[in-house]
């Protein structure tokens, strides 16, 4: 018997932890089943209960698996192939039902195939209804696992918890399962999303999901289920607006008609978050908050990358710091007697593998670092904002230098050392050459390389390799075509000063692209985060510009400017508005016993909540019930107090106050009034009716109830 | 001098290293064999996963009681080169690999599919003999009898490659209309679904799984050696030339 669980507020509404008193904290793993183990996983059932309370109606209780390294097991929706686990408990005694919660599941991505499930360790609490409130029970589980590492295995094992008449809590147990329960994702009323959607594209190819909430998302993952036999694949996910827009598209992989149902999107954000939201499919698409070609280029993109990269390595060759260089090079080897015009030409094809080399090294490192960890996440970069920040200020520096505001120069000796590096003959000579003249042109040539780099972060690694090599090839154009064609010599521009004016041009380019990421930034930061980058970047500029200023200074002023722009797009960015705090719908004070007899003879209702954060029906209870109309606006009136008390650890006062009312147990829940001075107790499982009617029986007066005493 | 050695040499590095890696993966050595007991002449990996010979071998069956094979575990230990490579003439060159797969188990696929392009390659050389171990429940079970079936109309192929493609588990319907897109006499593939010798095949590959000891799926045989799980590409070639160099026909 497989139980999927739709939607989480039924299960809520199942669910019922029961506490005994006298709450000593028993020994770990006091009431669990035998464990089935296997090299794939060590499976039993936990209990937060160490036995059966009197009357008590509910149990909580878990299949606790802890996987062994490298398996994993399966959600419900276990992804294209793969398999939900099932358990069977028809068998069991003395229990009338059980109510398997999921927690949200992780992404496995493995040679293209998308699976949903868990990995080291995963509890799945189970709530189970007594037939016979407070006598023993057993619960018979038959299971039914897929376990899959490089081999899939499955497990079919047979578990059994026995608990009989017995008080105290399993604090560790109660623990794991607890934590394992703030995974189970939330109901859309608990979700704060505000609007949602899913659209199906009109040839059932693509699936689009769109949500807006209070909270930003930070690396938010969407797992749509449609039904069985629909199956989807890798998601593309962006987020806009300060994160509070989550867009999601996915690839539909096969789409079964007859079974596709309402969608039902599971949202998982880090650990912390997770909630389930149903909706209609709409008829409108959904709009992604942006497009950026770089997230996936095609072929034909990647040509267009290529060329536009093969174009700059060419410009770099009529830099005003390259080409008077260049051209004496060439020449002079040209016309250098002694050696063969083939090993001329040898010469220049080394010193164009030279250029290559310094290239590919730039990549390499690129590249190294980009697997450190300087992504940030994939296809994010271009919504976070420090990504943004720290893209424009290279830009900003860079266009800068073009116009001549400062010079980027290499030390004098080193330049020295390299050019008389290429006094030396043969080809390693005309390698290093090559080498050599490509750092030298750094001066120039780092306003392009440097957005390059900057560029090339946000893409995959081909697109680093071809981006780097076509720089090279561009930048290497020169010896090739004069090894192909020693008369093309003369064909190469003179220097003079057109040159300046192509440097600014190209710094107008520059400075296009810089305004182009802040409006990009004012879109994903918001305009005062923009804003603010954009005048620290401008000190920093004046600071750079400023050559006469003490070096020092200078230096700090520079390495403080620079690290500003993106500490502020950070802070300022709306995605680091604080998170909203959890609105309470009630307005519940703490819990003081010794108060409420007091507030009852100045005519106060008050409502007593004993809860903690493992009970599950407490939860329930909250989200059902307290929260809700026409609960929620009685017991915020004036007039009413509510009071909450935290059970979530053994406390010896609260104890002592259930056991008065002669509970062992939570929830919990007491009405007072001058109609109940001594309280009217509540059932485990509210109902709205049930409370209404206890706060009206409790606002009565004695006096008017029982006119007899008068 | 010494600082153009020290920036030849950092280019060298941070060129070598991603270079290396690969070559690494390259000229990864073969896993070490541990000859098998029972069958004898087979070996496998050592260190891998798989049940104790003596440990009944626990399928996802569910508590209905089977009707009893077709072909006993003995039958089947008789001929066991028969049973896992089919009825051909056996010859050193040609090396034959047994594969064990579930269309429901995610790495089942990959190893299929790489399987099939290594087929494709090697052509003559390595004859490829295709088992359907269903371990994962009766919608496995459903789509290996529905490719036997299909194997019987020639089929094979085209079904199998629609059922490792589905994304979903599969149902009567599915293989209805997956049948129609085929073009395969749909009654006769329901009753050869349903007949001896479906069952016989199905039988067979249970009892070889049992006596290799297979826990799950993906599971090969490749000449002599037995594998569980999936392995890489190179390791499975260089298994294939060693078969191929020390003549698997012994244990034949």
């Amino acid at each position: 018997m497989l139980i999927i669980t739709y939607p989480f507020r039924l299960a809520l509404l199942m669910a019922l932890w029961v506490l005994t008193l006298g709450a000593s904290v028993s020994a770990s793993w006091a009431e669990t089943s035998a464990a089935f183990s296997s090299p794939a996983v060590t499976a039993r059932l936990i209990s937060a209960q160490n036995g059966v309370t009197e009357g008590a109606q509910t149990i909580s209780a878990g299949l606790d698996l802890t996987l062994g390294e490298g398996w994993k097991t399966y959600w419900r929706s276990p992804g294209e192939v793969g398999f939900a686990p099932e358990v069977d408990w028809s068998t069991s005694e003395n229990v009338a039902n059980v109510e398997f919660l999921w927690p949200a599941p992780e992404r496995f991505t493995a040679f293209g195939i998308e699976n949903f499930g868990y990995s080291k360790e995963v509890v799945f609490p189970l709530m189970l209804r007594l037939e016979r409130p407070g006598e023993p029970f057993v619960l018979n589980t038959s299971v039914t696992l897929l376990t899959c590492s490089t081999v899939c295995v499955p497990q079919n094992f047979d578990l059994a918890l026995s608990l009989g008449p017995k008080e105290g809590i399993d604090q560790l147990s109660a623990d794991r399962i607890s934590r394992f329960v703030t995974r189970v994702p939330v109901d859309e009323n608990s979700a704060d999303i505000n609007t949602f959607a899913a659209n199906l594209n009109a040839d059932n190819t693509e699936l689009t999901v769109s949500l807006r909430g209070n909270t930003p998302f930070g690396d938010p993952d969407v797992f749509p289920e449609l039904g069985s036999g629909t199956a989807l694949g890798k998601p593309d996910i962006r987020l806009g607006d300060g994160g509070r827009l989550l867009w999601a598209s996915f690839p539909v992989l096969s789409l079964n008609e007859t079974t596709l149902g309402d969608p039902v999107l599971t949202v998982t954000d880090g650990p912390g978050r997770a909630f389930t939201l149903t909706t209609a499919f709409t008829d409108t698409p959904l709009v992604p908050p942006f497009t950026i070609a770089q997230i996936a280029p095609g072929i034909d993109q990647i040509a267009w990358i290529a060329l536009i990269a093969v174009l700059g390595g060419l410009i770099l060759n009529v830099m005003p710091c390259v080409l008077p260089v260049l051209s004496i090079k060439l020449s002079s080897a040209i016309k250098q007697s002694g050696r063969s015009q083939l090993a001329v030409r040898a010469g220049f094809l080394a010193a164009a593998a030279g250029v290559m080399v310094f290239m590919w090294a730039l990549a390499a490192i690129l590249f190294t670092l980009q697997r450190i960890g300087i992504t940030v996440g994939w296809g994010l970069q271009f919504q976070n904002p420090v990504f943004l920040a720290l893209m424009f200020v290279v830009l900003a520096v860079f266009s800068a230098n073009l116009f001549g505001l400062f010079e980027i120069s290499l030390p004098s000796a080193m330049q020295t050392r390299m050019a008389r590096a290429g006094g030396t003959s043969g080809y390693g000579a005309d390698f290093m050459t090559g080498i050599f003249g490509a750092v030298m042109a750094t001066p120039c040539s780092a306003p392009f390389l440097g957005t390059a780099i900057a560029f090339a972060l946000a893409g995959s690694g081909v697109d680093i390799v071809i981006v780097f090599t076509s720089l090279g090839i561009g930048l290497a154009a020169p010896y090739l075509v004069v090894a192909a064609a020693p008369q093309l010599v003369t064909m190469l521009p003179k220097p003079g000063p057109w040159m300046i004016g192509l440097k600014i041009f190209l710094g107008v380019l520059l400075v296009v692209t810089a305004a182009w990421l802040i409006w990009v930034l004012m879109g994903v930061a918001g305009p005062g985060s923009a804003m603010t980058v954009a005048a620290l970047t401008v000190v920093l500029l004046v600071i750079l510009a400023w050559h006469r200023a003490p070096a020092p200074l200078r230096t700090s002023g520079i390495i403080v400017f620079l690290a500003l722009p993106l500490i502020a797009a950070g802070t300022l960015s709306q995605d680091a508005a604080p998170k909203a705090a959890e609105a309470e719908v009630i307005n519940w004070v703490a819990f003081d016993r010794s108060k409420i007899a007091g507030l009852v003879s100045q005519g106060q209702i008050v409502f007593v909540d004993v809860t903690a954060d493992w009970c599950l029906t407490c939860k329930a209870n909250k989200a059902l019930v307290l929260d809700r109309e026409p609960v929620a606006t009685r017991l915020n009136q004036v007039g009413v107090t509510s009071m909450q008390a935290d059970w979530t650890r053994p406390d010896p006062a609260i104890s002592r106050y259930l056991e008065s009312f002669n509970r062992y147990g939570i929830p919990f829940n007491v009405v007072y009034g001058p109609g109940a001075p001594n309280g009217i107790a509540l059932s485990e499982i509210l109902s709205s009716a049930a409370v209404i009617e206890a706060l009206d029986q409790a606002t009565i007066p004695a006096q008017i109830a029982q006119p007899v005493q008068n | 001098m010494k600082r153009r050695t020290f920036i030849g040499t950092a280019a060298a590095a941070t060129i070598g290293i991603p270079a290396y890696r690969y070559a690494r993966a390259y000229f990864e050595p073969l896993p070490d064999f541990e000859a098998i007991d029972d069958p004898v002449g087979f070996r496998r990996i050592a260190g891998g996963l798989y049940s104790a010979s003596s440990n009944p071998w626990v399928g996802l069956d569910g508590p209905v009681a089977k009707p009893a094979p077709l072909i006993t575990e003995s039958e089947v230990r008789d001929n066991i080169c028969g049973a896992l490579y089919g009825q051909f003439e056996t010859n050193s060159d040609v090396v034959p690999i047994a594969s064990f797969s579930d269309y429901n188990c995610p790495y089942c696929r990959i190893l299929t599919k790489r399987l099939s392009e290594l087929s494709a390659e090697l052509g003559p050389r390595l004859r490829i003999e295709w088992h359907e171990l269903p371990l994962l429940g009766d919608a496995s079970l459903l789509s290996a009898r529905a490719a036997l079936a299909a194997k019987r109309q020639g089929a094979y192929v085209q079904f199998s490659e629609r059922l490792m493609t589905t994304a979903f588990q599969t149902t009567p319907e599915y293989l209805v209309a997956l049948s129609d897109s085929i073009g395969v006499d749909q009654a006769r593939l329901i009753s050869d679904m349903n007949g001896q010798g479906v069952q016989l095949e199905i039988d067979q590959t249970a009892a070889l799984a049992r006596i290799f000891g297979f826990i799950g799926t993906p599971a090969m045989v490749i000449g002599r050696t037995v594998i569980q799980g999936l392995i890489s590409e190179s390791s499975m070639r260089k298994i294939i030339e060693l078969e191929r160099k020390e003549g698997w026909t012994q244990v034949c």
